[in-house]
């Protein structure tokens, strides 16, 4: 095995880097749809209310792997071809914006009603209440949670090797085909995996102490 | 199946999906009790045990909650069958939803039994109970209650991740839809019947975890 890893190394350390970049640009993207949904659950339109609670409901009962498998088979035989690529940031994006929509939920409930009231009263604006009352707190509640949320994703980019996505896993599976080594790559990806994702959740748990002082 | 439309198609789907809904709840449950058995053993080591007993623990549960499951799954399936360690995908389903789960697991039944505040314990001694009936009639009481509502999330995580276990062929509902897909090229109408047949489950277990937090006193932790 020793003699091979000369060889897998640098072909699993760019694929580790497909498996970040996938997971960085479907977290941004999850973070303005979660934004999205959240501002919708809130509208007192009960049509963009309860638009927004199916949404979140439907993503958070069904499995990734068969939003993936819809978004890229499903929907290509529809018409809408993309790349595995594609389909796997938007499948990915798409379920994780579900989550981040609750977590900025959880954010805002946790603002008591009083401080809105007393803001407007002292004459501030919607977008100013927004801007200096409701979000530098929520920003506590939320930031462990949406830590948490990024090692999730930085997982599920694995999934994404069953739609033939290049990332990690995806490399994983060709070199142990081609090597006919599956034990020592796997484990090999799987402590991979770990250093991307277990820095994430250490600052999950330094951000849930730290943060627990101001509230 | 030549072409069929609407409700035709529709029954037909459902129909060869219905026949792994069993294998998908059986991979479930199997991986559930796994986890629940093994985060036992590990919050009880932790709780009781030594310094290393605890430092032990906790690297099991960091290394496996930052590993997906596929991967696992992979070094279960396929890697420890090189080394003649042969399961069937069903059993190698089992095992590594189950030893991902149980990471998740022993933080819940962590988190429920630290929310016990530390008096109680010690007032238990003082009126003269012993460490097993201070488990078993203070902190276990009163753990079930905050452990309850994060177990039934857990449980739809887990509901969900079966769906994994089509990549080792497990015959459970994502695997016959691939292969009723690679049949008859519905993949639109048979992967939108995939997602309400889990939803037919996941939906009454969420609604179910949150019942269960309003009624049981509120707990945290989405695993």
């Amino acid at each position: 095995m020793i003699e091979h890893l000369s060889e897998w190394m640098p072909q699993l350390w760019r694929a580790a880097g497909d498996t970040v970049e996938m997971m960085v640009v479907s977290f941004v993207l999850a973070l303005f749809i979660g934004a999205a949904l959240a501002v919708m659950g809130a509208s007192r339109m009960r049509a963009l209310s309860s638009a927004a609670r199916l949404y979140i409901n439907v993503i958070r009962g069904t499995p990734v792997l068969a939003q993936l498998f819809f978004i890229y088979f499903g929907l290509a035989e529809m018409g809408v071809v993309m790349s595995s690529y594609q389909a796997a940031v938007i499948g990915l994006a798409a379920n994780s914006g579900a989550y981040v929509a609750e977590i900025y939920r959880a954010g805002i409930e946790s603002i008591p009603k009083g401080q809105l009231e007393a803001a407007r009263g002292l004459g501030l604006r919607g977008l100013q209440v927004a801007r200096f009352v409701v979000i530098p707190q929520m920003m506590t509640v939320i930031l462990p949670p949406l830590a948490n949320q990024a090692v999730i994703l930085i997982k599920e980019t694995s999934v994404a090797s069953l739609i033939a996505a290049p990332e990690l896993m995806l490399r994983a599976r060709d070199l142990a085909s081609e090597y006919f080594m599956p034990l020592e790559l796997y484990v090999v990806a799987g402590a991979m995996y770990f250093l991307l994702a277990f820095p994430i959740s250490m600052l999950a748990r330094v951000l849930e102490v730290r943060l627990r002082v101001y509230r | 199946m030549s072409a069929q439309s609407g409700i035709e198609l529709y029954s037909h789907i459902v129909e060869v999906l219905i026949t792994g809904v069993r294998v998908t709840i059986e991979v479930t449950l199997g991986s559930l009790a796994f986890s629940m058995v093994v985060a036992a053993l590990l919050a009880g080591c932790q709780s009781l045990g030594g310094r290393l007993a605890r430092a032990l623990v906790q690297i099991y549960v960091e290394l496996f909650r930052a590993v997906p499951v596929l991967t696992l799954l992979f070094i279960v399936y396929f890697g420890l069958a090189t080394l003649g360690i042969r399961f069937d995908s069903i059993s190698a389903a089992v095992l590594g939803l189950g030893i991902n789960g149980s990471a998740y697991c022993t933080e819940i039944f962590r988190a429920g039994i630290a929310a016990i505040p530390r008096g109680q314990v010690e007032a238990a001694y003082a009126l003269g109970l012993g460490r097993w009936q201070v488990f078993r009639l203070v902190i276990l009481p009163q753990a079930v209650r905050l452990v309850v509502p994060p177990l039934t999330n857990f449980a739809v995580q887990l509901l969900k991740n079966t769906s994994v276990a089509s990549a080792v062929a497990a015959p459970e509902v994502m695997l016959l839809a691939r292969n009723l897909v690679n049949e008859t090229f519905h993949s639109p109408e048979i992967y939108l019947s995939v997602c309400v047949v889990y939803l037919c489950i996941s939906l009454p277990m969420i609604r179910l975890a949150s019942w269960l937090e309003h009624h049981l006193g509120a707990a945290e932790a989405r695993p």
